[in-house]
């Protein structure tokens, strides 16, 4: 039975191959990764028998966030463990998107989100698979991550006001100054239909303020802040000066940005801030489970986490502290309500965006 | 004469068989869903959708938008096509590859460079600080028009032009002889022999313009102008996915695009002539001196400076930039971000050479279907021409996202024998799909105008059907042919909504390689890879150019 399906795999992969050869001389490129995955599947055995990890075959993966993070976690995880991993990156509205479409043959194992609502609606539905055992999930911070186990919060960021240093001298310090004339035009606010962080950081200062909050947006939109796309897409005007500031932006591209050289900083404003956490799941169609509960061992691992501090995200884990920008202990926070904010999502982002068109 | 009957017959089942399970089936299964809602039949489902959602509006943006574009695209592309098609000033054939740049460039990169030069401390005002107090008026509804008319003019113009070849010298010149004046003879000459080929341009115009997009999403959003492609992919892609909502207004988007369909057709039985005769044709071509020379001139230079100068000069600047933040300044340059893309075995490279592989393939298999379905269509005289017509032209009618929906629905459905979804066939199947309308227009537009009499005398003298395909029909649409799969094979190295939702994972193309640097922040990194494969297709498009001209399918 076993054998049946790898024979028709590599039948899969040899026709891909052929394919590829026959239809592009010049890229040797696909035909390579096309032989690759047939060789690590028989190396696998040797690699499985030293770890006591799940033996070969492969893992897909469709995660949200920065790229290069994902490629680093993906590599890594394919050297300690030998299984392949196929990987679909986008937004958490993209792979939603593509959940939805493949409903009735779903191929993926393991999904990260940018998210949490997301994540707590794939529970709700019933398509999350629980692992409670995962190593390390004990030392996830509480908030952010599942008791019984559907998802792990393996990364976060925080909301701040993000600013163009060459514009900005004196940057504000709190939510309700970007209502102030200064700041008349000249701020972005990424989409909350399109950003899960956005949205986050909207119901999360909804459920701490109630609808006295809308007041904030409101005083917004009446002083010209403009609803611009997702995370980047908001940033990038700042970036090239066309605006000043972002309102709600994600920290870890600023960070970044900032580490290039680019004229960006970051302040958190003084009545706190929303974290967004970025939760991971194994899905309950995934085909390959065994090797969906060693990725998110990984991903817990102190080997994973250090990478997520290097690409300038919160670790998700409480007990690992990043040197290259603000922990959690010194980002002032909103006091929020994740329950009220999952169920109030979908209403609050189609008020916002109607206030804002 | 039987044999030739039958010949169709078959052609036209065997078409009908192949719309039926690419196009048919996947369409319905999204109406499927869009009235099949949690488990029940909900018929109003789509109807309410419509009514509760302040539809009426952004319908009336994307109409409108659309009769715009459709508007200055004219505007910008008739005289260019007399220009090219009347005068000496079309021997220059290299000008046709550069007009096809605009065509090449994803949308929403072409935008992004406008955005880019025109905004707060973009580079005119970089450039020119006085520019300030005008630049910005730029992002207005105005400058949406006119920059998806600069992106979609290319594709009105090459249709124009041939048109206007075919037209030939000889009617004209009977009218002059008979003493009829310029103004007299454009009008009752040229125009009406032009108007089904303008009428099939402007419905695609249109019709890509209210399914366009890569520019609502960019320019649109930063002005607030809504329309319905951008309505439909907020539900697609934003949580919470909604295909029900989505489909539902895609069907209205639907009926618009079809009644453009019904119009130009009953538009292009009334005026559709036979053209290309069996008594071969000059074309006059005047030589432009003095005033008029230097106005056609300046004509092409601006229309050139506004398609292809200003947006790329905004693409190759931010590609060459050191730090975005910096500017325009000479210690801000680099070459790194074309280094890290070209470097051998980079994820980039693989992303080139899976662009190229998948639009060879899908644009071979699209010229040999579309010519297939283009004959079965014939001059659209039976119902089930008719019907094969309509399907063909659906991919281009329906926005791409649904399309592709449908195309996953079906092809990764359950109860399917072979599930195509996850591989590189199924990328193929798509881009075939979405791209097929445009060799079924091209062929068809050669074909519809070569006169039957061509036929019949190869009968006369003895040719089977086969000899008669292969010495008189193919070499007629050949040019015809050649254009849809050069068009075909131009957008289908920047597909990107299908890409987005088909592509295996860890499978990249050059258009997701973009638009995952742009969402990344690499906004360089991406303009360098649109400069770099748009480069390679006109390297492409004017070695084929060489060697075309040499054949001269137009020649007497």
């Amino acid at each position: 039975m076993l054998n049946m399906k790898t024979r028709k795999k590599s039948a899969m992969l040899l026709l891909t191959a052929v394919m590829s050869i026959s239809l592009f001389g010049c890229s040797t490129g696909n035909t390579t990764t096309g032989n690759a995955a047939q060789p690590a599947g028989e190396g696998n055995t040797a690699a499985a028998a030293e770890t006591t990890k799940p033996a070969g075959g492969k893992l897909v993966l469709y995660s949200a966030g920065p790229q290069k993070l994902a490629d680093n976690i993906v590599s890594g995880f394919t050297d300690k463990t030998g299984i392949e991993v196929e990987m679909f990156q986008g937004t958490t509205g993209k792979i939603l998107a593509r959940m939805e479409a493949e409903k009735s043959n779903p191929v993926a194992d393991v999904v990260i989100l940018a998210s949490l609502p997301s994540a707590q609606a794939l529970k709700a539905d019933g398509l999350t698979m629980p692992y409670p055992e995962a190593a390390n999930a004990d030392k996830l911070n509480k908030d952010w991550s599942d008791a019984e186990g559907n998802y792990f919060s393996s990364s976060a960021s925080a909301l701040g006001i993000v600013y163009n240093t060459k514009l900005v001298s004196t940057p504000p310090t709190s939510w309700a100054d970007l209502a102030t004339p200064v700041w008349k035009d000249a701020v972005n606010i990424p989409d909350p239909t399109l950003s899960g962080s956005a949205l986050d950081f909207i119901t999360g200062y909804l459920s701490a303020n109630g609808e006295k909050g809308w007041d904030l947006l409101s005083a917004y939109k009446a002083n010209g802040v403009a609803m611009a796309g997702a995370n980047q897409e908001a940033l990038d005007p700042v970036i090239t000066g066309a605006k000043s500031i972002v309102a709600a932006g994600v920290d870890y591209m600023a960070y970044s940005s900032k580490a290039k050289g680019e004229p960006l900083d970051i302040v958190y404003p003084e009545e706190g801030t929303v974290i967004s956490p970025r939760p991971a799941a194994i899905l309950k169609s995934s085909p390959n489970v065994e090797n969906a509960k060693a990725f998110i061992d990984y991903l817990l691992s102190d080997e994973a986490q250090k990478l997520v501090t290097d690409a300038y995200l919160i670790p998700g884990r409480e007990d690992i502290e990043a040197t290259n920008r603000t922990n959690v202990k010194d980002i002032p926070q909103l006091k929020v309500d994740w329950n009220w904010m999952s169920e109030h999502g979908e209403e609050t982002a189609a008020r916002f965006s109607e206030t804002f068109k | 004469m039987d044999n030739n009957r039958i010949f169709r017959r078959v052609g036209v089942i065997l078409a009908l068989f192949l719309l039926t399970i690419s196009i048919g089936v996947p369409l319905l299964l999204i109406f499927w869903q869009s009235v099949y809602v949690d488990g029940q039949w909900d018929w109003m489902a789509p109807i309410r959708t419509i009514t509760g959602h302040h539809l009426s509006g952004v319908l009336l943006n994307s109409v409108w938008l659309g009769v715009c574009v459709v508007a200055v695209t004219t505007l910008l592309a008739l005289p260019l096509a007399w220009m090219m098609a009347k005068t000496r000033m079309g021997e220059h054939r290299w000008v046709d590859v550069i007009l096809m740049i605009p065509f090449m460039t994803p949308p929403y990169i072409g935008s992004m460079g406008w955005i880019l030069f025109m905004q707060k401390g973009g580079y005119l005002q970089q450039w020119i600080p006085s520019s300030a107090s005008w630049s910005e008026m730029f992002f207005s509804f105005w400058g949406m028009v006119l920059i998806m008319s600069l992106h979609l003019f290319p594709f009105l113009y090459l249709l124009l032009r041939d048109a206007l070849i075919r037209i030939g010298g000889n009617l004209e010149e009977a009218g002059a002889v008979h003493g009829a004046r310029a103004g007299y003879r454009f009008r009752r000459i040229i125009l009406p022999l032009l108007l089904s080929s303008y009428g099939m341009g402007i419905m695609l115009v249109f019709v890509k313009t209210i399914a366009e997009f890569g520019t609502p999403a960019t320019f649109g959003r930063k002005i607030g102008y809504y329309v319905m492609t951008s309505e439909i992919h907020k539900y697609i892609s934003s949580w919470p996915i909604d295909f029900g909502k989505a489909t539902s207004l895609a069907s209205v988007l639907l009926s618009v695009c079809l009644v453009m369909w019904y119009m130009q057709s009953a538009m292009s039985r009334k005026f559709t002539y036979r053209l290309v005769g069996g008594k071969g044709q000059r074309s006059k071509r005047y030589s432009l001196r003095g005033g008029a020379g230097w106005l056609c001139g300046v004509y092409l230079a601006i229309l050139l400076i506004l398609s292809v100068g200003i947006p790329y000069f905004s693409i190759i600047a931010a590609s060459t930039m050191k730090l975005r933040g910096s500017g325009l300044a000479f210690d801000n340059l680099t070459l790194d971000h074309y280094r890290e893309l070209l470097s051998w075995g980079s994820v980039s490279m693989k992303a080139i050479g899976n662009s190229l592989g998948l639009s060879l393939a899908a644009s071979t298999v699209a010229v040999i279907i579309g010519t297939g379905f283009a004959l079965a269509i014939g001059r659209s005289s039976s119902f089930m021409q008719r019907v094969i017509d309509l399907f063909s032209l659906l991919p281009n009618t329906v926005p791409g996202i649904v399309m592709v929906v449908g195309l996953i629905l079906f092809w990764n459905s359950p109860w399917m024998p072979v599930t195509l979804y996850n591989t590189y066939g199924m990328v193929v199947l798509t881009y075939v799909v979405l791209f097929l309308p445009y060799t079924v227009q091209y062929v068809k537009s050669s074909f519809t105008q070569i006169d039957g009499t061509l036929f019949q005398a190869g009968q006369v003298f003895g040719g089977k059907p086969l000899y008669i395909l292969r010495r008189i029909l193919i070499p007629l649409i050949l040019p015809g042919m050649l254009a849809g799969w050069m068009m075909t094979f131009t957008i289908a190295t920047r597909e990107l909504v299908g890409s987005l939702l088909i592509l295996p994972p860890s499978m990249q193309t050059s258009a997701t390689y973009i638009f995952a640097q742009f969402e990344q922040g690499q906004v360089s990194l991406g303009m360098a890879m649109a400069v770099v494969t748009v480069g390679m297709t006109v390297l492409m498009l004017l070695g084929i150019e060489m060697l075309n001209s040499k054949r001269k399918w137009n020649a007497s």
